[in-house]
């Protein structure tokens, strides 16, 4: 073949002798439906394709023959309105002609290839230029085929299947791309929150010394104080007689008691020390949360019915059930045991529960479902609740993460229930979904493994 | 309601971190008289030389642990009432103490101070108790060992030597 200067004409002949009519008998390639990228699939699941070209006569044959084979076909006029409609519309498979006004067919490749996307774009080049340079400036521009025109309809749909395989392995592996960096960041994420554990054991001990005195001598100065003020007292109730004996000396401590406003002092010590003792407490509960969730304390296994744990535990917290008038429901067909430490397990479905109807709305529903399975039991408890946000959704586990306003609740709450599960060797996975609800979903072993928890010091 | 100094019970602290030994000089020092010790040694020592009716140790410390501390204060002063005072990560050297016989009660770290002092009142009445328990046993082994030699035994002279028995053995448990 030789070069072809008016490619207007090469155009016009690009499908000669294969009327439209006859493209819609070849039409095996129903393969190609639903399989493509879901980014770039259509809400009836045919392939996009964009198809441009400057010849009105070659667009329409085009246009009948891709459609005929089952794709959903974008027709641009030239590479200018072929840039707008890829912005727009993201197909996965372009077939251009090479020479168009405003934007020819090289240019519009080059920037589909600097275009950031989130899927992989197939473009195959259709032209009347058949050169071997010709065929290398695409393939370097970043054509991922060529195809010269007059070329038959059928080597067309089996350069378009070739695409469309590529299409579907580039689909797959990104696929598999994403599980593998799923699978990655749950790893770093039990990490982080193993290493927490560890951390938050020594920061207990660390910081439980220094609490047990300053707890203490707060006790002994509060004590202490309130007998300085008796003595006090009893001084100034002598004060009458020190009048008589020495009025400047009177005076002078009338005027020193004054000037430190003694009345202030003697009011307010003790409710300074119970605020403070207070406060220790505080700290020392907190302490306590972060032992739990570093699981340094054991204690005995008993087995016990999960779904009676689960109805004690709603009744606890029936008071707040009820302001919302929220419908709680507990299924549980056949109440299952499980050997465990009750009291952990208990605090757990109490703070899971509390979680739920804290999310919750007037109205709204609280489904428990205790299920099981030949050596496990499974708990879901789902929400129709506020739901939680994507970005919050993986931190939800990590020590002092709250998004209650800061003074309201600590962020221990879920990160000890994490302790819990995993020291009972289950496992706790949340699903959620803004505006829609949460499943907290708790699986344990009926029996517990007896596996050391040494190295927890 | 404080008891004069000379009748105050004598209560031997001992803690490796003297912060805590002179809290608890604070809170203690009105109800008991107090000793204190840093180390096991010292502690050792103290005891010795002075009629200590508690001793309340810390678990960890360098040198000697607590419950090691207690093992000690047994051979040396059957008496004393002996307690442990740990930190949340010690609860197998409680069991471990606590099953061998050397703790009469153990208290977590940190401490309500008013559970303190009553845990103290009561472990110093309890050795009250256990020395006047000791004293009544004593003066019945005497009284059975007399009768049993004496011209009054006549018919119960079997009787009585295994009353001495069993009381010498309640005794020394």
């Amino acid at each position: 073949m030789s070069k072809v200067s008016n490619h207007e004409e090469a155009n016009s002949t690009a499908l000669r002798g294969e009327p439209a009519a006859q493209l819609a008998e070849t039409r095996p390639e129903t393969a190609w439906r639903g399989s493509f990228p879901s980014a770039a699939v259509t809400s009836d699941q045919r392939m996009k394709v964009l198809m441009a070209d400057d010849n009105e006569v070659t667009r329409l044959l085009l246009n009948a023959q891709l459609t005929g084979w089952g794709l959903d076909v974008i027709v641009a006029k030239d590479g200018k309105q072929a840039w707008d409609l890829f912005l727009e519309h993201a197909p996965p498979l372009v077939l251009t002609d090479w020479v168009m006004p405003r934007l020819d067919g090289l240019e519009l490749v080059r920037r589909i290839r600097a275009h950031p996307s989130d899927h992989y774009v197939y473009v195959v080049l259709l032209t009347s230029k058949s050169e071997k340079q010709d065929l290398v400036a695409a393939m370097d521009a970043g054509a991922d085929d060529f195809l010269v025109k007059s070329c038959d309809n059928q080597e067309l749909r089996v350069r378009l299947r070739e695409g469309a395989r590529i299409l579907r392995l580039e689909q797959k592996l990104a696929e598999k791309n994403r599980e593998i960096r799923d699978a990655q960041a749950a790893l770093i994420q039990s990490e982080k929150l193993v290493s927490l554990g560890q951390l938050a054991a020594g920061m207990a001990h660390e910081i439980n010394n220094p609490i047990a005195y300053v707890a203490n001598n707060l006790a002994v100065l509060k004590r202490d104080i309130s007998s300085v003020m008796e003595i006090l007292d009893a001084y100034r109730a002598q004060i009458d007689q020190l009048r008589l004996a020495d009025p400047q000396a009177a005076d002078a401590l009338v005027r020193l008691e004054q000037s430190h406003d003694l009345s202030w002092i003697q009011e307010n010590t003790t409710p300074t020390f119970d605020a403070s003792l207070n406060g220790l407490k505080r700290v020392r509960d907190i302490v306590h949360d972060l032992r739990e969730f570093a699981r340094l304390d054991e204690a005995d296994s008993d087995t016990v019915a999960i779904g009676d744990m689960v109805r004690s535990t709603v009744a606890v917290l029936q008071h707040l059930i009820s302001e919302k008038e929220i419908a709680v429901t507990v299924v549980d067909d056949t109440n299952p045991s499980i050997e465990c430490r009750p009291a952990a397990v208990n605090q757990v479905l109490h703070n899971i529960l509390i979680n739920s109807i804290q999310a919750c709305g007037m109205r709204d529903r609280v489904e428990i479902r205790v299920g099981e399975n030949d050596d496990t039991v499974c708990l879901d408890i789902r929400d129709s609740g506020s739901g939680i946000c994507d970005n919050d959704l993986p931190r939800i586990f990590e020590p002092f993460f709250t998004t209650r306003e800061v003074g309201r609740g600590k962020g221990l709450g879920l990160s000890h229930c994490y302790g819990v599960i995993q020291d009972h060797g289950g496992t706790i996975v949340v699903k959620s979904k803004l505006g829609i609800g949460t499943t907290v979903r708790i699986e344990l072993p009926k029996q517990r493994c007896t596996q050391s928890t040494e190295g927890h010091k | 309601m404080n008891a004069s100094a000379s009748e105050r019970p004598h209560i031997l602290l001992v803690d490796d971190e003297p912060e805590i030994l002179h809290s608890l000089k604070g809170l203690l020092r009105r109800e008991f008289t107090l000793h204190t010790a840093e180390t096991g040694p010292q502690a050792l020592e103290i005891l010795r030389q002075h009629a200590i009716q508690v001793i309340m140790t810390d678990q960890r410390m360098p040198q000697m642990t607590g419950a090691q501390l207690l093992g000690q204060a047994k051979a040396i002063s059957p008496d004393t009432i002996r307690i442990l005072f740990t930190g949340y990560a010690d609860i197998k050297a409680v069991v471990d103490a606590v099953n061998q016989g050397q703790v009469y009660r153990y208290l977590t770290k940190p401490w309500d101070p008013d559970e303190l002092v009553d845990l103290l009142s009561s472990a110093t009445a309890e050795h009250q108790q256990r020395k006047k328990l000791q004293a009544i046993l004593e003066t019945a082994s005497g009284l059975c060992e007399r009768i049993s030699n004496s011209e009054l035994a006549g018919g119960f002279r079997e009787e009585c030597d295994q009353l001495a028995d069993q009381i010498k053995r309640l005794s020394d448990g």
